[in-house]
């Protein structure tokens, strides 16, 4: 089978943050001026040649690109002939809205997978135009990378990419995060959850036979998900239940029946939804009227944050009245793997602090069952 | 509605084909043996689990006989009913002394143990604990309780403390559960540090010792007397139809355990009792462990050259502590390539590949055998170290 794979190259993404600007959205004049070098094409043309030493001539793929730096040189210098150029920028000096114009031309061309270099800013600019119509991966070349799209290396990102088109990785939720650029560097931390992308991912493999194994979709995952979190919900039924934020989660509302909040924090008694994306004040004064509660969350991005990314309504003030023990987290044992340290930052010493204590949390990664996964609260 | 009741068998098994996920039977012509004959082929014989080569000892074949020949070639009843002989009583009274426990009992296979007693140890408001690498009979057994379930990461005991303390808090009764002599690797769980750790969080243990029992601790008596802690490990369960060379499932432990087993597990219940040859060979194959230490000092002596030379050579023998040695290769291609290669030259061993191991890891997986000589082991090591050349392996 050929894969079609879309290709596009932000050349600019990893300029501020060797001059110290904690991104380059808005500010390339001032990072070329501060003496960065771009760093991006390298990176990718590094990657392709990595994809390119794995093929075999069973691989069959179809490029599509952006002329001149976006992707086209990048697949030229790394060796790649047969190239179709979708999109040619007019200006030299790129932005986001050719990242944004190349990705309409991917979704014509009805491409299996993007593959993009970059950092947040770019995934933001490529989620915006094809949502979650077309799995994303990200070959990491930004000041940010905090969105579950990115590979960990580019090395990693190459063997992804070949195990994709050998179909031997599989299609999930991947969050596209972000870092408020223009309030980080007035001292503000604001990372926020902008959408649910497809990414690519380990598929979860149960044991069928002595030897054979068979892939469980991530959808199957979930229903098993959900029928924990039902039972969790019969048995303390006296609880209020918030319902935290991604797809995982998501998913799970959806199938009990409960109208979710993608993005947001919801709560639900007795089955019935009682507050929809809810803030810390909401959150707070429903905590006042219910004595009991608890709290579902996934890990979000890659990193792996429970707290304190994308989730800041879940300050430490709502934490602390949860109660830590209250915290139930689910996964896919896929995610998991890309996943194995938990992390929290809730911005609040002593609760940071309490968490640290904790050393590790169970998380449930199928019907009633789960496993101890260690939790960090350095901060990145 | 309208349905052809049974087009999924036929679409299922064309699907497993296609992925080459099917099972290609090999037939062998021969008993296991050291050299065997595998569709037609002479081999020397790599993946069988009869470590000691007892299936083809004399006076085990021979008491087999005597005892079918007196007794006749069924037993007529489940255990339960009218199905449990003198000679079954027999195995179990002289199984439990070689293992140092209070009693046993003999299941009909180690799948049957697994599946029939773990599901009646917990139940709702209870929990199971596993290493993350159990085997398939364990998970299965896992499945069929009530009870919650956590996973532990592989052989780690400070992270099975962890869960431990958690459910600690929550649960009525705590079960640990892992494999003794992991089949993938041939590593040896530590056994030891999981039964202290489980005392002091009043955990009952289980362990599955298909791959230990007849293989490790002094006169291959297991591995509660391999770390020296008869009688301590709550459940100690393992199998007749590997090192033993005969068939069946063996549990050892207290009187209660037994008591409890033989009363709650259905498979027990419910399945003919083992015919009187297989007793009489059980009984024979415990015999000879008691009075001929050679065998297990065959089988590690060749464990030891066979996995030095392999070093030696530059091969990756991963971590293994007992006669289960990896060969990992790397890619599943390559382990498969392998495979087939010393398939042609005479060599018996599969290979192992992702999913069931990592995908970098896939590797042929060689069992020793007691009753291989130098002769037979050099002739394989050079298949070995002539192909790994060829394949760019070493």
């Amino acid at each position: 089978m050929v894969s079609k794979v879309g290709f596009v190259v932000n050349p600019i993404a990893g300029m501020g943050g060797k001059v110290g600007l904690k991104g380059t959205d808005g500010v390339v004049k001032k990072a070329l001026k501060l003496g960065a070098k771009p760093i991006a094409p390298e990176k990718a043309e590094e990657t392709i040649k990595e994809f390119l030493s794995r093929c075999t001539t069973k691989d069959k793929i179809q490029w599509f690109t952006c002329a001149g730096e976006m992707g086209g040189n990048e697949l030229t210098n790394a060796g790649i002939k047969e190239i179709n150029i979708l999109y040619n920028a007019s200006d030299k000096a790129t932005s986001f809205q050719d990242t944004k114009n190349s990705c309409k031309q991917f979704l014509k061309q009805n491409v299996d997978l993007i593959l993009f270099c970059g950092g947040d800013g770019t995934a933001r600019d490529i989620f915006s135009v094809v949502s979650n119509k077309i799995p994303l991966l990200g070959i990491p070349s930004g000041v940010k990378m905090h969105s579950g799209v990115f590979g960990i290396t580019t090395s990693a990102t190459a063997k992804m990419l070949h195990e994709f088109v050998n179909q031997t990785l599989t299609i999930g939720d991947a969050e596209i995060m972000d870092l408020d650029e223009d309030r980080y560097r007035n001292g503000e931390w604001n990372i926020q959850l902008f959408g649910i992308a497809k990414g690519i991912v380990e598929p979860t493999y149960v044991q069928v036979g002595k030897t054979s194994y068979e892939s469980i979709s991530d959808n199957d995952i979930k229903d098993e998900l959900t029928e924990h979190i039902v039972d969790e919900m019969e048995a303390h039924d006296d609880f209020l239940f918030l319902f935290g934020s991604g797809g995982t989660i998501d998913y799970i509302a959806n199938k009990i029946g409960i109208k979710n909040t993608l993005l947001g924090v919801d709560a639900v008694y007795k089955n019935q939804l009682i507050g929809t994306d809810l803030n810390e004040e909401g959150l707070l004064s429903l905590l006042n009227k219910y004595s009991k509660a608890k709290v579902i969350l996934s890990p979000i991005g890659a990193q792996g944050f429970i707290l304190g990314r994308g989730n800041l309504q879940l300050s430490p003030r709502v934490i602390k009245k949860i109660g830590l023990d209250n915290i139930v987290v689910v996964s896919a044992p896929s995610k998991l793997i890309s996943t194995p340290v938990l992390r929290v930052d809730t911005g609040d010493k002593i609760l940071d602090h309490q968490f640290m204590e904790k050393e590790f949390m169970m998380v449930v990664i199928g019907y009633r069952m789960s496993r101890v996964v260690k939790l960090q609260t350095n901060n990145f | 509605m309208e349905r052809n009741p049974s087009a999924f068998l036929k679409e299922e098994y064309d699907e497993l084909v296609k992925n080459n996920f099917d099972w290609k039977l090999r037939i062998l012509e021969t008993g296991s043996s050291p050299h065997s004959v595998v569709d037609g082929k002479e081999v020397i014989m790599l993946c069988s689990n009869n470590y000691l080569n007892l299936s083809n000892h004399t006076r085990i074949i021979k008491e087999s006989m005597d005892a079918a020949k007196k007794f006749g070639a069924g037993s007529g009843s489940v255990r339960a009913i009218a199905g449990t002989m003198k000679l079954h009583m027999e195995v179990e009274k002289r199984l439990a002394k070689f293992k140092g426990t209070e009693s046993s009992l003999i299941y009909q296979t180690g799948f049957a143990a697994n599946s029939g007693l773990i599901p009646q140890l917990a139940g709702k408001g209870d929990i199971i604990i596993s290493d993350e690498l159990n085997h398939g009979s364990i998970i299965d057994g896992v499945r069929l309780t009530k009870a919650d379930r956590a996973v532990y990461k592989h052989c780690d005991v400070g992270e099975l403390e962890k869960v431990l303390k958690d459910a600690d808090k929550k649960y009525k009764r705590i079960l640990v559960i892992t494999d003794g002599v992991f089949s993938m690797d041939g590593d040896i769980s530590p056994m030891d540090k999981i039964v202290d750790v489980a005392v002091e969080y009043g955990a009952m243990t289980y362990v599955d010792d298909a791959h230990g029992e007849g293989v490790i601790g002094p006169d291959g008596r297991g591995i509660g007397a391999h770390f020296g802690i008869e009688g301590k490990i709550d459940v100690e369960m393992g199998t007749f139809s590997k090192a033993y060379g005969v068939v069946g499932g063996l549990v050892a432990g207290s009187q209660d355990l037994v008591n409890f087993a033989l009363n709650k597990s259905r498979t027990w219940l419910l399945s003919g009792s083992h015919p009187p040859a297989v007793a009489g060979a059980q009984l024979a194959a415990i015999d000879v462990l008691e009075t001929e230490p050679e065998h297990v000092k065959n089988l590690w002596d060749n464990t030891k050259y066979f996995k030095k030379e392999l070093k030696n050579m530059g091969f990756d023998t991963g971590h293994s502590e007992t006669p289960i040695t990896p060969v990992i290769v790397g890619e599943s291609s390559k382990a498969k390539e392998l495979s087939n290669g010393l398939y042609n030259e005479g060599v018996f061993a599969l290979p192992i590949v992702f999913p069931m191991v990592a995908k970098d890891k896939a590797r042929i997986r060689t069992m020793m055998n007691a009753g291989l000589t130098k002769e037979d082991l050099n002739f394989a090591l050079e298949k070995f170290e002539k192909l790994g050349k060829s394949l760019k392996i070493i």
